[in-house]
């Protein structure tokens, strides 16, 4: 099997004279343990490597991609990539990097993660659901309690001289509880990610689930009105989802993105700066280049409200012109699929409010803790959502009555200027981050 | 694709702790993507992509491993790591593998790799002409054309040998259109388990234009308003409110983790005596069909609900050896990077006897839905919620001004239970469904219908 170093580079040495190619390899093996009932649910190994490779020739690209495959297969990659290319058009834009300097960062590989054994994953993940069963007697029963952990390596050269390699760790401890009371059962989630299992604390995981499906036991259907809103972590980072595709500059630079005509302009109030940090290590998303090489760098969105630009590849910084280089925001699926525009750590920056006094400024309103239907319910290209939501009511400067079968709706911008405060408590999931956030007022529709 | 005695070897190493049984699940798949956006074909990828998995099993406990290289110390080596979470030391008997056939409910009759890749690039270019052609104020067109060929060999310790082709084919054209400040986007996309025949029905002008029509009809929107009210649901759209709403509750897993609204209903009456529900993979080359499903159950015609009582539930091989019933042949994966967990096929709300027009002249007031973004659910609740992507108002019996920015919000139960008509007219829709991180192809597919009262979200008054 060759090592992923090599795999590339005998792609890379199939390239003819006048086009460029560019190789993309990586591996990664995969665990993850679930328990129910005091037992193994499941236990999954995921072992896996591919390859994928872009060829542009007369501005033509071409993609090919091949799991597992020998050194001769990479070249056969490259043949298949630049006969598809002969099929697409031709655009000035499609060009590979040049190599720039990065830093490395040893810290995003773990190597005590490494060297945690299976056993010990199932004695984890058996613990987990333990724990979690024995908080509150009406949470007897989890929906999923889960560890996991992942080694990947990745290694990209080119034509142009590009040639980077890294490795990376990651575990996470995911618990859903079943809180039940007579005939109502509510669903708690938390989660954690972090570098390594051997770093992963999981208590707080589980309580925090346990809490927030106790806490929705005895839930109404509000009245529809329009109340002051904060947004916990879990549900302000549904939102970010949205916010990513609106700031991606392809879809700005194709018509998609209603902040296209917006840059310089108070979109946002005073308290909102929105970041993209890809070397920011404690975020999950730390990685020392993008899917094209391209260092990680910190880009900001939002500066007190201000749009300042947008996220971009090599692509759509050559289409953009006036001197912008690419962000280092080329990501991709995985080795099935050509680099495209996306966020490595993509986070609200924190301010200095504590959670009360968060809530102190939400009399009468609603914490929302939970969105549902983000995906079909929310519109990046015109910046329209109404999504479902769950929460509870702020009175008295604390949270009361459980909240359920309500929507929120509102459009991008709207909510952006009405941010009327930004908590200190930034939390990461996966590659996205925030704090609580309450805006002045939303339509929280329900009977 | 695999020698039978080196996949027997494999189940031998899977078993060498027992378990309930093992099974192999092999599988080739090459696949053509192109995309055009912004007037180009920006992109053409093909893809080969072929692994195995291994998965051992007790009760519902199973371990799971996979590989995507196929030689035989890879698979040895996912064998005895799928096996590791056992505990027993008794090794479990592999039955001699024979083959079985399905009716071959996929067949296609023009292979996709068939047809020069020019030409599916021209099947593109026309959605471009034809979206662009139909208004002044489309701004944008994005145009995939997806082909795949799956080849999939399951094998288990009961002697069970299945080897199953399925071609899949979808085009889909997405339409941004822009009047002012105000922007809309339309999205066509239909798909089937067919070869390129399928667009001989669905032909990519049709598609373009159904796109262009839902983006251009929206810039004329207004704010969709907010509260309970009637909602009468297009037919093809009342079926991925089946599926979310009813359908995940419905499936074994989430009953057996005591994690679903349904649990203890089985032979109650929990929707509208209206409604008749399936879930059927058996339907020629429907977008959710199979001869077998991934863990080699032949597909079936499931029955989920007769004059609104409850029939079942959706079953895997774990769950219904545990429940002690017949499996249903739901046993789905993303791939052979997943393990089977138990999914929907096609689900469908059967057509009822009203004429749909006089459905909509029978509501006063309301919203009419004719396209649903795709929703969510909590099984456990009941709670689902649903974007409405193309909404119009119900004034006096008639269809007036489009409404943006809706979605529908309610609790399965009491939804299902204040259907009030159903039309004649049967329509499908196909989409992807995610759950526990796989994705997988879905038909969903209802006549029109009327939700006495729902909650509708949205910001106008």
């Amino acid at each position: 099997m060759p090592e992923l170093g090599s795999l590339v580079h005998a792609a890379i040495e199939a390239a003819e004279d006048d086009e460029q190619v560019e190789a993309y390899a990586e591996e990664g093996r995969q665990t993850e343990v679930s328990a129910l009932r005091s037992q193994i649910e499941g236990m999954t190994f995921a072992e896996s490597r591919g390859l994928g490779v872009r060829v542009i020739r007369d501005g033509r690209l071409g993609y090919a991609w091949a799991a597992d495959p020998s050194e001769d297969e990479a070249r056969g990659t490259v043949w298949r990539a630049r006969e598809n290319a002969a099929l697409s058009e031709p655009d000035e834009h499609n060009a590979l990097p040049d190599p720039r300097a990065s830093e490395s960062m040893p810290e995003i590989f773990r190597e005590q993660s490494v060297i945690v054994s299976a056993d010990d994953k199932v004695k984890m993940a058996l613990e987990l659901e333990a724990y979690t069963v024995s908080r509150d007697p009406r949470v007897s029963k989890v929906d999923l309690a889960q560890v996991g952990d992942a080694v990947s390596r990745v290694a990209i050269a080119s034509t142009t001289g590009v040639d980077v390699e890294y490795a990376r760790t990651d575990a996470w401890a995911v618990v859903v509880t079943l809180a039940v009371d007579g005939d109502e059962t509510q669903t708690g989630f938390s989660y954690a990610i972090t570098r390594g299992l051997d770093a992963l604390t999981w208590e707080p995981v589980a309580d925090e689930a346990v809490q927030r499906a106790v806490k929705m036991l005895g839930a109404v259907k509000p009245s529809t009105a329009k109340v002051p809103v904060v947004l916990d972590p879990f549900a302000a980072s549904s939102f970010l989802g949205v916010l990513a595709g609106a700031l991606n500059a392809e879809n700005v630079l194709k018509g998609r993105s209603l902040f296209a005509d917006m840059v310089g302009r108070a979109v946002g109030s005073d308290p909102f700066t929105l970041v993209d940090d890809g070397r920011r290590l404690d975020g999950p998303g730390a990685c020392p280049f993008d899917a094209e090489g391209v260092p990680s760098g910190r880009t900001e969105l939002f500066t007190e409200g201000t749009l300042q630009g947008f996220l971009h590849d090599t692509y759509t910084a050559r289409r953009a012109g006036d001197g912008q280089r690419s962000t280092g925001n080329a990501k991709r699926g995985g080795y099935r699929s050509t680099p495209g525009v996306g966020t490595s750590n993509f986070f609200v920056d924190p301010g200095d409010l504590s959670y009360d006094q968060l809530l102190a400024r939400a009399e009468g309103g609603v914490l929302i803790m939970d969105v549902s239907g983000v995906h079909s319910g929310a519109n990046p290209i015109s910046g329209e959502f109404s999504v479902g939501a769950t929460g509870l009511r702020v009175q008295g400067g604390a949270t009361g009555e459980p909240l359920r079968e309500m929507t929120i709706a509102s459009t991008l911008p709207e909510m952006l200027s009405g941010v009327a405060g930004v908590g200190s408590d930034l939390r990461f999931f996966s590659s996205v981050g925030t704090p609580s956030i309450l805006i002045g007022e939303m339509t929280l529709a329900g009977v | 694709m695999l020698d039978r005695d080196l996949v027997a070897d494999v189940l031998t190493a899977a078993r060498r702790k027992g378990g309930d049984f093992a099974e192999v699940f092999v599988e080739e798949r090459s696949s053509t993507s192109i995309r055009l956006d912004d007037g180009k074909v920006e992109e053409l990828t093909t893809g080969l992509d072929r692994g195995a998995g291994v998965r051992v099993a007790e009760g519902t406990s199973y371990g799971y491993a996979y590989s995507n290289k196929l030689d035989r110390d890879a698979l040895l080596e996912a064998a005895a790591a799928a096996s590791a979470a056992l505990r027993g030391d008794a090794a479990g008997p592999i039955v001699d593998l024979t083959d079985r056939f399905g009716p071959g409910t996929n067949r296609a009759s023009r292979a996709a790799d068939s047809v020069a890749a020019a030409d599916k690039v021209a099947w593109l270019r026309e959605v471009d002409e034809v979206a662009r052609g139909h208004s002044p104020e489309v701004t944008q067109v994005t145009g995939i054309y997806l082909d795949s060929l799956q080849r999939r060999l399951i094998a288990a310790s009961d002697g069970r040998w299945i080897d199953e082709e399925r071609p899949r084919i979808r085009l889909v054209a997405q339409v941004v259109a822009k009047r002012g400040d105000v922007i809309q986007t339309g999205w066509d996309g239909p798909a089937a388990c067919a070869g390129v025949e399928f667009l001989d029905a669905h032909p990519p002008r049709v598609t373009a234009e159904r796109a262009a029509t839902r983006a251009v009809t929206m810039l004329d929107s207004i704010p969709a308003p907010a509260g309970e009210m009637a909602v009468v649901v297009a037919n093809g759209c009342g079926g991925v409110l089946f599926h979310e709403a009813v359908g995940h509750p419905l499936e074994a897993d989430a009953v057996d983790k005591e994690a679903s609204v349904y649990r203890d209903l089985v032979g109650e009456r929990c929707a509208s005596e209206l409604i008749d529900g399936v879930d059927d993979a058996t339907i020629a080359n429907g977008w959710g069909s199979y001869d077998f499903d991934d863990e080699g159950e032949p597909a079936q015609r499931t029955e989920l609900f007769r004059g609104g009582v409850l029939q079942g539930f959706l079953q895997d091989r774990l769950r219904a050896a545990k429940m002690g019933v017949q499996p249903t042949g739901n046993g789905r994966r993303e791939s052979y990077a997943s393990p089977p967990i138990v999914r929907m096929t096609n689900t469908n709300i059967l057509p009822g006897n009203e004429d749909p027009d006089q459905i909509l002249r029978s509501t006063a007031h309301g919203i009419y839905v004719r396209g649903l973004g795709g929703g969510q659910v909590n099984p456990a609740t009941g709670d689902f919620v649903f974007g409405v992507s193309e909404g119009y108002l119900i004034e006096d019996g008639q269809v007036t001004t489009p409404v943006r920015g809706a979605n529908l919000i309610g609790r399965a139960i009491e939804v299902m239970g204040s259907v009030d008509a159903i039309g004649s007219d049967f329509e499908t829709w196909e989409g992807v469904c995610g759950k526990d991180g796989q994705s997988a192809p879905v038909g969903s597919g209802s006549p029109t219908l009327r939700i006495a009262k729902i909650t509708v979200g949205g910001t106008g008054a």
